[in-house]
């Protein structure tokens, strides 16, 4: 699962939204969007905005209705930077790792 | 009644159909022009070409068979037209289920004075594309505007839930044995949203193998025995079967029934007297190994599901076998769960299918062209809810619109708060409901000076009650690639309608103007991830003929796959490099099964399974012996189907074919647990290189995630599940590669591989200037160019023949 696309997120809910409440978040999305509500068109991801769809609702939904896929869900938006309006800036250089692969024996 | 949305649901059953309507408050069963509540899936044409439906043509099934089909419910999707001699002329299995829902449209028109333009239909839950494809054109052909198709133990889930009081809460099966299939769904509702947990079933196994049974118990104390695979003898064998199933009928309610026919039995020239007696001891024995198989099946899926005997909630039994009291008796005994009363078995589905259509708003009645009056409004609420407290989004039409809005619950004690409405005429509120009542909400608009404003529609209706999500698809689909592998696109269970797009590489150049160049993009469904295995479903075809350029190896096409609520398939490739869209799937037919070809399948399997068997035994693997042992006796019964193809059983044959398929994917199964020693080594090995590179390069997120696949491998290992094991791995590699790709090495170790199979490359000009790139690129630490040639390096690599024989010929990679 991509961290973009959890399905909190998508949802906008808090990881200890009730399962009650999340059947209606996703009911009052969809109407949004098929109406075309300028505000349920993107949701905020610690990786910036992303474009809100109404597949992408319907498959957060039905992910937070099974409990074990509910529970890694939560997993990751638990540990996730908090979401944030724009998108993050390039990263610093990545650090050197030489002799890795040979460490992990994934090379001859 | 016209003024309020009626619901139509429909069982278009193998042996009985039936429909329902849902009024919002109330389901009714409709009665046909008999008064009964269910219609033989009959259809007779006589020497005009006059339709006969139902009871009315089922009569008929032993006077005049030749002219009067049944069962071609299970022929859907296979093209294969059923002759009617009489009238000289044939119907392809669509047209002969358009007739029977022809006949339960007019019984609704008749019983409630309404023409009816959309409705729910019910598929068996493992229906192909092909075959739902069929249906939905059934549909069309018997007049409706609009159908959906929803799974059969989901419907019946439905209904048994509806009425179910309270929370219902814990876990509850559905054993649904219908004419021809098995389907168990194991459920649970929880805040009156009903959740389908699992499914199994066998496609094999129904009613009509109980009349089997019998017929054949008869059959054996004949004085000329009449045989399945001989087709002169199969006359002889309808009018016993006929006979049977009659006397079982008998024999739910009697000890003993009487077999008789009018007329002598015609066999091999000589004419036997049918005058038997059958006892209900013997029927019990006959069908209680069938019974007992679906039992099985039931209690595979509990077991999955963490699940023993005696754990269920409730158990709802679906289908007309399930009426015979042996049936219920040995089901409860051996589930330790008192069967649920109040249900009818025969009606039950045809229900839910009515239930079902409110909660996706399909209102059966003909559109409503009178003009609107007032202020138009478009609404989005949901038809039915399980939430007390639902929301109602509106957006007015046009400029200027009203300011604000309230909704007045009909009974007067409920008022919504005053919402505003935005200046882009876009609003939103919530509306109070009462438990299990359908409510009807007038809607209030004002001006901004507080006129009222009068709007169209001025009321909405929403039914407060058990719901289900989005229906789930029923097997995972996917495109087959170039190296026999599956591109998974949409998880079995991912919920419909959905669309999910892949970019793929050509593997082969499609020349322009070449009629001989096509690139074939395979759509197959099924839960492996081995292409062959998989049922090929439909392809999108790139023709040289049809490309305005010619299109290179290696090019990108970009493919989207989608599903409407109803399971219909689309699907489009983009080839960006030409700018051109290719979008005719072309919808394969079930595959035929000509019983030579099942002949040679059956022969090849019998030997694939000595091998197996002859390993086993020699490596001592006790459970791999165990699924052998499964995979034998499915052999012979599909053995016995292809004898009856040969004897011109086009149904017997299309069982076999299928027969067939499940026990090679099962092989495959069995093979991958027979080489358990190696996926055993595999698997520690992926624990360990996945650990030290999670542990490494991780984010927190990615080490709490790999404990969890960690300890699946784990308990994989100790049930020897291989094909759990594999999907761990797959799990652990994609984590650890996640982990790994964030370091600058990894893409110059992917080079160096990939360079080094440089010799094999198609284009090797090509493959030598990208390691040209790739060095240039490593010797200035430029990782994201290394990671743009290594993908190209990698497009231009070859596919094996084999393998690509085995992904259905596929063009992409």
């Amino acid at each position: 699962m991509k961290l973009a696309d959890n399905p909190f997120f998508v949802l906008g809910l808090a990881v200890d939204a009730s399962r009650i409440e999340v059947e209606r978040e996703a009911q009052k999305l969809l109407g949004m969007l098929e109406l075309g509500f300028g505000e349920a068109a993107s949701y905020a991801t610690p990786l910036g905005p992303r474009l809100r769809t109404a597949e992408a609702v319907r498959a957060a939904v039905a992910a937070l209705r099974d409990p074990y896929r509910r529970l890694v869900a939560e997993l990751w938006a638990r540990h996730a930077p908090p979401p944030r309006p724009e998108p993050p800036a390039p990263p610093a250089a990545p650090p050197s790792h030489d002799g890795l692969r040979r460490a992990l024996g994934w090379r001859p | 009644m016209a003024d309020t949305p009626l619901y139509v649901g429909i069982d278009l059953g193998t042996t009985n159909s039936a429909a329902a309507v849902f009024d919002g408050e109330r389901v009714s069963v409709v009665r046909n022009a008999q008064g009964a509540t269910v219609t033989p899936s009959v259809v007779r044409l006589d020497k005009q070409a006059r339709v006969t439906v139902g009871t009315r043509a089922r009569r008929f099934l032993e006077q005049d068979p030749t002219n009067t089909a049944a069962e071609f419910k299970r022929l859907m999707g296979t093209g294969k037209p059923i002759e009617f001699p009489a009238a000289a002329t044939t119907r392809t299995p669509e047209q002969l289920s358009a007739e029977i829902l022809k006949a339960l449209r007019q019984d609704i028109a008749d019983q409630l004075g309404i023409a009816i333009e959309r409705a729910v239909i019910s598929v068996p839950a493992l229906f192909e594309l092909p075959q739902s494809a069929a249906t939905s054109e059934a549909a069309r052909l018997a007049g409706f505007a609009r159908v959906e198709l929803l799974q059969e133990p989901i419907a019946s889930a439905l209904a048994a839930g509806w009425r179910a009081e309270g929370d219902g809460a814990g876990s509850w099966l559905v054993f649904d044995l219908g004419g021809g299939t098995f389907d168990a769904s194991l459920l649970e509702t929880r805040d009156g949203l009903l959740r389908v947990v699992g499914h199994d079933g066998d496609n094999f196994l129904g009613g009509r193998d109980f009349d089997w049974a019998i017929t054949e118990h008869l059959a054996s104390q004949l004085a000329v025995v009449p045989r399945r695979n001989n087709p002169e003898h199969s006359g002889a064998l309808r009018a016993l079967r006929m006979a049977a199933e009659d006397a079982k009928i008998e024999l739910s309610r009697g000890e003993r029934a009487q077999v008789t026919l009018a007329q002598p039995l015609v066999i091999d020239g000589r004419e036997v007297e049918i005058d038997l007696e059958l006892d209900r001891a013997t029927v019990e024995r006959l069908c209680a190994p069938l019974v007992d198989r679906a039992v099985d099946v039931c209690v595979r899926l509990m077991t999955a599901h963490g699940l023993a005997a005696g754990q269920l909630g409730r158990l709802v039994l679906v289908g007309g076998p399930t009426v015979m009291p042996m049936v219920r008796a040995r089901v409860a005994a051996r589930l330790e769960t008192a069967i649920a009363e109040g249900h009818d078995p025969m009606t039950l589905v045809a229900q839910g299918a009515a239930l079902y259509a409110a909660t996706a708003a399909i209102d059966g009645r003909a559109a409503q062209l009178a003009a609107p009056a007032g202020r138009q409004v478009w609404l989005q609420y949901p038809a039915v809810s399980s939430d007390l407290t639902p929301h109602v989004v509106g957006k007015f039409v046009g400029a200027d619109p009203p300011a604000r809005i309230v909704l007045v619950r009909s009974d007067g004690a409920w008022t919504s708060a005053d919402a505003t409405v935005n200046p882009d005429g876009t609003w939103l509120t919530t509306v109070t409901l009462l438990p299990r009542r359908a409510c009807t909400f007038q809607l209030e608009a004002r001006s901004a000076s507080g006129e009222l404003v009068v709007v169209s529609p001025p009321a909405l209706t929403i039914v407060q009650g058990l719901t289900i999500g989005d229906p789930p698809l029923s097997r995972t689909l996917g495109v087959a690639l170039a190296n026999g592998h599956v591109q998974t696109y949409l998880e079995r269970g991912a919920p419909l309608p959905a669309r999910r797009t892949f970019t793929h590489h050509t593997v082969e150049t499609v020349a322009k103007g070449s009629s001989d160049s096509v690139l074939r993009i395979p759509i197959v469904q099924g839960e492996l991830s081995q292409a062959h295995l998989c049922r090929l479903v439909g392809t999108l075809d790139i023709g040289g003929d049809a490309v305005i350029d010619t299109v290179p190896t290696g090019s990108a096409v970009e493919v989207t796959i989608e599903l409407d609520r109803g399971g219909r398939l689309a699907a489009r490739a983009l080839v960006p490099a030409i700018g051109q869209v290719f979008e005719h799937v072309a919808h394969l037919l079930v595959p035929d099964a000509a019983p030579d070809a099942l002949d040679a399948s059956l022969r090849d399997l019998r030997r694939q399974l000595m091998e197996l068997r002859t390993d086993a035994f020699r490596h001592g693997l006790g459970h791999v012996i165990e699924k052998l042992d499964r995979i034998e006796s499915r052999l012979s019964e599909a053995e016995r189907d292809i004898d009856a193809a040969h004897g011109g059983d086009a149904d017997a044959a299309q069982r076999a074919r299928r027969a067939l398929l499940d026990v090679d994917a099962t092989m495959a199964e069995a093979d991958l647990a027979r080489k358990w020693p190696e996926l055993d080594q595999q698997a520690r090995h992926a624990a360990i290189s996945a650990s030290s590179t999670v542990g490494m390069y991780g984010t927190e997120a990615e080490r709490s995630l790999l404990q969890d696949v960690l300890a699946a491998i784990d308990k994989a290992r100790r049930d020897k599940d291989a094909a759990e094991l594999e999907r761990q791995m797959r799990l652990a590699h994609r984590l650890s590669n996640a982990a790994f790709n964030r370091t600058p090495e990894a893409w110059e170790w992917y080079f160096e591989d990939a360079a080094s199979e440089i010799s094999k490359c198609r284009d090797l000009p090509t493959a030598q200037r990208l390691v040209t790139e790739g060095k240039a690129a490593i010797a200035r630490s430029d990782n994201a160019e290394l990671r743009r040639v290594v993908k190209a390096l990698w497009q231009l690599l070859p596919e094996s023949s084999e393998a690509r024989k085995k992904g259905f010929d596929s063009g992409v990679r």
